[in-house]
């Protein structure tokens, strides 16, 4: 390739990225509300998908528009929400699972007359900032539940194993059940983006521990990846999991999985635009000052049935 | 003079057993073998679950996961070249298999065929850009990851409608698939991933071309002093690309395993994980400037690291503190490397 | 001078750079046996006209015959082809590689069929070994990489390289010029041998006219792109060969503008 004829080749992707742009942008320009939902989620995240649907499924019952952007580094995301704010948004709904990070940006938003509801994470610092409701799971009281029901069984050593070390939200559902469970709980930090290495560490700490009874992985992908590693070991071993998805649906039904935590994403990215719109259009403030709470709700073997039609569809 | 003639003759055309053990302890790998006895020993002592069978068929499918796309990668490295974008074009290939045997095909095989061409072409064209654009290859692989992990992502959605492929257990195909990408044996009663054996092939494909092929000649020149190279007549060009392919040729391998042993895959997956297999290709002796290395290093580099992470969970050491003893770990294995190779080559 | 062709004879050659002019009207003959020196200063065209020789590049004006027949070679393979072989000053091998490696790089020799086709190692350093030997030099483990010998060692294995895989016309930039006094020495011998006794014809790239008297059998110097002088060895000593090198009269006349 030439020069001259790379440099056109140039022009034509710039061309044809700007009119990609301009379609998305189109979209933003007319009278209809716009709403952002800025999340920390690392990308291709499962269960934010589900979030971002319930969001968008608020959105087109309200005729609204929603921007999503998402990044899991805290500087990235003030900046994301910097920009919404720039593009003059009716209402922000963030994941405050970096709560000093974003104290600036949800001041800025609030002297720029936006509202910012809080969501997903953050149930101990939403008061201490400007967002003007929180809605979500309570992390700790979703692993006491998690500690709770694990006290109803035969339980003696739970591994708690915890893809994201460092996050906040994930390592306080490990908390909640070390509040609750009468036995012994170990934690364990394996790599979410590299599934391999998730199964190999599980499977070592497995052979390491023969005293381990029950595996609670706190995201649904990685329940799958524990059901095999288990099996591997060749130990009777329980799996619990946090979080939903369809093929962890299928696992329960099974039997492989005894139960899962849902904290209902869909609803959390429902309700925040919801009460975004009902703010913004009403006045309407949500929750009295108190943490809305989505979670925890239990999947088992016994209710699984009805949950199963939605997961399919992507929605649980 | 003409006794000193014949002898040096002898030693020229058939090495005793004195040279050859010199030109063994000679070869890059040898640190890395040193470094992999040191991690060995200390969790052999430290580790009590680690002396198990169990656990070292866990290491060695660890190690294999790592090394078989460190191996294409090695070589890449020796030819003188980077790819930054093999951690996610493991992750393109499998979801793109995942996703047109779904979609298009209904036939796990064909999805397979696929994804194979789309990895090649992925290798081309990292080569491709290399050449064209003259710029240096880690800047070239750099946009190309970022550009498939984009891709990764907003394809799958805009396909799927999710972040994360379906079940393709369903699919026909999918068992013969999964035997051939995902099988385990029961040796010495225990379970081996039947990737640990295509590990060990792929290595000794790599070490044989490298070292008795034309093209490992060529490979070791265009990475050592490409223009030199290039003046005797290596197709230099050529070489490069077909490097970058071979560097696909294994995301593709590695993806086709992760799919089938894995059946479902998140759009996000593989990030970081190019980094490892340089990190193993220079553990295991290759230069970072190109023109030296092995195949068999960079295995041992796969291997170390595989014994590192599973065996700091075999030690039971502070969960907490799991990266940071990585990370002590390996510096201490390539400083011991290190050590080895300056000993060796000393004189 | 024979009668028969010349290797190469350039007449008239030019190369020009968009609107530079790197060369202009170059005549030079090297009939095979001879060593024809080029000299010149640095940015004197000596590289270009290097790489039109070896094919690295096209002449833009003139005409370059090699054996009689005008050529215009598209890549230094072309050049291979027709025995047209350059040795450069820093390029020539690739210092990581063992000496026989590099000695049958890009023409390797395999042994056995298909997919089991293999380098034949034994007989490629039997070669190696016998070509340098030839030359006078001993080199005891071939396997030891090439940028463990010396520079004149370095020299001699690419030169012995490029006589063996049928050189009839080795193009050598600058080859002494990284040199000691006894290393230049030892690839000078090596020069004078290789054109005597393998009847190579030999463009010799230097700038320096001692090493360049000591075997040519010719002399050009290269200025701005044009050859200033022209002359055989017997019509020149290495005195005037010295004046002519230094910038000859615009010399004179600097020494007399600055009075002394």
């Amino acid at each position: 390739m030439t020069y001259r004829s790379f440099n056109r080749w140039l022009a034509g992707a710039a061309l044809a990225l700007a009119a990609g742009l301009g379609l998305a942008g189109s979209a933003a320009a007319d009278d209809d509300m716009t709403f952002a939902l800025i999340s920390h989620a690392v990308p291709g995240d499962t269960f934010w998908d589900i979030e971002r649907k319930g969001a968008e499924t608020a959105a087109r019952q309200l005729g609204a528009d929603l921007i999503y952007a998402h990044h899991p580094a805290a500087g990235q995301q003030a900046t994301l929400v910097q920009n919404v704010i720039n593009q003059g948004v009716d209402g922000i709904a963030l994941t405050l699972s970096h709560p000093d990070a974003m104290r600036g940006v949800i001041a800025k938003a609030d002297a720029a007359g936006i509202p910012v509801i809080g969501l997903n994470s953050g149930l101990n610092e939403w008061q201490s900032t400007k967002v003007f409701a929180y809605i979500g799971q309570d992390p700790v009281v979703a692993g006491a539940a998690f500690g709770d029901r694990l006290n109803t069984t035969d339980a003696k050593h739970v591994l708690c194993v915890n893809h994201e070390q460092g996050n906040v939200s994930l390592a306080r559902r490990c908390e909640g059940i070390e509040d609750t469970f009468d036995g012994k709980v170990s934690t364990l930090y394996v790599n979410g983006q590299n599934m391999t290495s998730v199964r190999s560490r599980l499977l070592a700490k497995l052979q390491q521990d023969p005293s381990i009874d029950y595996v609670a992985t706190l995201g649904a992908p990685y329940a799958m990846t524990a059901v095999r590693a288990i099996r591997m070991s060749g130990r009777p071993v329980s799996l619990t999991t946090f979080d939903l998805n369809s093929r962890v649906i299928s696992a329960i039904e099974r039997g492989k999985i005894r139960w899962a935590v849902d904290q209902q994403p869909f609803l959390q990215g429902y309700l925040a635009i919801e009460s975004l719109w009902l703010k913004a259009t009403n006045g309407n403030v949500i929750g009295g000052g108190q943490a809305v709470l989505t979670g925890p709700s239990f999947v088992t073997a016994e209710n699984v049935d009805q949950i199963a039609a939605f997961a399919k569809r992507g929605t649980r | 003079m003409s006794d000193t003639m014949t002898e040096q003759d002898n030693t020229a055309r058939a090495p005793g057993w004195g040279q050859r053990l010199a030109a063994l302890i000679k070869r890059p790998e040898i640190g890395s073998v040193g470094g992999a006895i040191l991690v060995f020993v200390l969790f052999f002592v430290l580790a009590e679950p680690f002396r198990s069978l169990a656990s070292f068929s866990t290491v060695l499918y660890q190690s294999a996961a790592l090394g078989i796309p460190a191996v294409a990668v090695a070589l890449l490295m020796i030819g003188g070249e980077f790819d930054l974008s093999a951690g996610v074009a493991v992750t393109t290939s499998s979801l793109a298999a995942s996703m047109f045997a779904m979609q298009v095909a209904g036939n796990v095989w064909v999805g397979v065929g696929f994804a194979l061409i789309l990895s090649l072409a992925i290798g081309a064209l990292n080569g491709y850009l290399l050449i064209k654009t003259g710029l240096h290859s880690f800047l070239v692989t750099l946009s190309t990851f970022l550009m498939l992990q984009g891709l990764n992502l907003a394809v799958t959605k805009l396909v799927t409608g999710n972040v994360a492929t379906g079940d393709i257990s369903t699919l026909s195909g999918f068992d013969s698939a999964r035997a051939v990408f995902s099988s385990y044996f029961m040796i010495f009663g225990m379970s081996v991933s039947i990737i640990v054996f295509y590990w060990l092939a792929f290595v000794v494909i790599a070490t044989w071309i490298l070292l008795r092929t034309r093209i490992g000649n060529w490979i070791f020149a265009v990475g050592g002093q490409g223009e030199s190279a290039r003046a005797v007549g290596v197709p230099l060009n050529k070489v490069k690309i077909g490097l970058f392919m071979g560097v696909g040729f294994a995301a593709w391998f590695m993806g086709m395993h992760l799919l089938f042993d894995y059946v479902t895959v998140q759009s996000g997956e593989g990030v970081g994980n190019e980094l490892l297999y340089i990190a193993q290709a220079v553990v295991g002796g290759c230069l970072l400037t190109g023109g030296y290395g092995s195949a068999i290093g960079a295995a041992i580099g796969g291997f170390i690291f595989g014994m590192t992470t599973q065996g700091i969970i075999y030690a039971g050491w502070d969960p907490q503190w799991f990266m940071f003893f990585v990370g002590v770990m390996l510096l201490l294995a390539t400083v011991f490397n290190a050590w080895i190779r300056r000993q060796a080559t000393r004189g | 001078m024979s009668e028969q062709a010349p290797l190469i004879r350039l007449s008239g050659v030019s190369k020009s750079f968009g609107p530079i002019d790197v060369l202009q009207n170059i005549n030079l003959d090297v009939p095979a046996g001879e060593v024809a020196c080029v000299l010149g200063d640095n940015g004197a065209g000596k590289s270009t006209l290097i790489n039109i020789i070896a094919g690295l590049h096209q002449h833009s004006g003139g005409t370059f015959e090699v054996d009689g027949r005008a050529v215009h070679f598209d890549s230094p393979r072309q050049a291979l082809d027709r025995g047209i072989s350059a040795v450069y000053q820093h390029l020539a091998l690739v210092p990581l590689l063992p000496v026989w490696r590099n000695f049958f790089l890009g023409s390797e020799i395999m042994r056995g069929r298909g997919v089991f086709a293999r380098l034949d190692k034994a007989r490629m350093k039997a070669i190696t070994d016998d070509a340098l030997r030839q030359m006078g030099i001993v080199i005891k483990d071939l396997e030891q990489p090439v940028g463990t010998l010396s520079g004149g060692q370095r020299q001699c294995v690419s030169i012995a390289r490029a006589i063996h895989f049928g050189a009839r016309l080795l193009i050598l930039d600058e080859p002494t010029a990284a040199l000691g006094v006894k290393q230049s020495g030892v690839v000078l011998k090596y020069i004078a041998k290789a054109a005597r006794e393998s009847g190579v014809g030999v463009v010799f790239i230097t700038h320096n006219p001692h090493h360049a008297y000591m075997v040519g059998d010719s002399f050009a110097i290269l200025a701005r792109g044009e050859i200033e002088m022209h002359a055989r060895r017997e019509d020149l000593t290495v005195d005037d060969l010295i004046y002519r090198m230094a910038g000859g009269a615009e010399l004179e006349s600097l020494q007399h503008e600055m009075g002394r």
